[in-house]
């Protein structure tokens, strides 16, 4: 079981993955914007983030750029359902070209949840070990 | 001349019965924190667009379209969707008989989820054809 953190301005999905991954036996930290989300990484011995993209303040892309600056090990699985009559593929697509490793699309299953998260715990590339 | 709409229940079963089926024991506390959205979101999008913030209509109105497409609601979703693309092309002249439609939909919507959530079936429609 791992310590995940879950990113989304949307207290409705926050709390559905917070319950989610907490019944699945992992440990969840939660933040409601990309600077809290980010604050809380550098703090606590997170192994993988689930971000929104769209937030006010710090959104999912901005977090990903500042992972991909100081924390570029940190795993991301990016989560949204597109804005502003946008495509959420190309949203997605674009969280994954800052370094997302998964993406998942809005509305999503449980079980799609638990299987990209299973997924991205268990993969053992060079995002694995957090930097010090 | 009959001019009440036909009924029509606004939530997938289906897709409410998958959640609650993935979710067990927490899916009663998820579903509340929902239709806290579903009732609540509308009246702020009508109060954005009296404020002529379309950028605040988008926003609002992207994360009702989340919400209900998540729960089930689709045709309400999909009115979400129609007001954020109003609000991210900045015209707003045509949102507003979308915002009351978006209103009485969250109430029946918001309905519907209890009786599910209650394990009860709906007493009556809302609107019968002939009313």
């Amino acid at each position: 079981m791992a310590t995940i953190l879950v990113v989304d301005d949307d207290e409705s999905f926050r709390i559905y993955l917070v319950t989610l991954l907490r019944q699945a036996g992992h440990t969840v930290l939660e933040a409601d914007n990309g600077q809290t989300g980010l604050d809380l990484f550098t703090s606590a011995p997170v192994e993988l983030i689930i971000t929104d993209i769209f937030m006010p303040q710090m959104d999912g892309i901005d977090l990903l750029a500042a992972l991909g600056d100081h924390h570029p090990r940190a795993k991301v699985i990016a989560i949204s359902g597109g804005y502003k009559a946008m495509n959420p593929r190309l949203t997605l697509d674009m969280a994954s070209s800052f370094g997302a490793i998964d993406i998942i699309t809005k509305p999503f299953q449980a079980g799609t949840v638990l299987e990209k998260v299973s997924k991205a715990l268990e993969s053992t590339d060079s995002k694995t070990e957090r930097e010090s | 001349m009959n001019t009440v709409p036909e009924y029509r229940e606004l939530t997938d079963l289906q897709k409410l019965n998958e959640m609650k089926q993935e979710l067990e024991a927490g899916f009663s506390t998820v579903l509340r924190h929902y239709q806290a959205g579903i009732l609540h979101r509308p009246e702020r999008i009508r109060q954005a667009l009296e404020e002529q913030d379309a950028e605040r209509v988008a926003m609002e109105s992207h994360s009702l379209k989340s919400v209900c497409r998540q729960v089930g609601l689709m045709p309400m979703g999909e009115l979400a969707a129609q007001l954020e693309t109003m609000g991210a092309s900045g015209c707003l002249d045509q949102a507003e008989p979308l915002i009351e439609q978006l209103i009485a939909s969250s109430v029946q919507g918001n309905h519907e989820l209890n009786h599910f959530c209650n394990g009860t079936t709906l007493p009556r429609p809302f609107f019968e054809k002939g009313d």
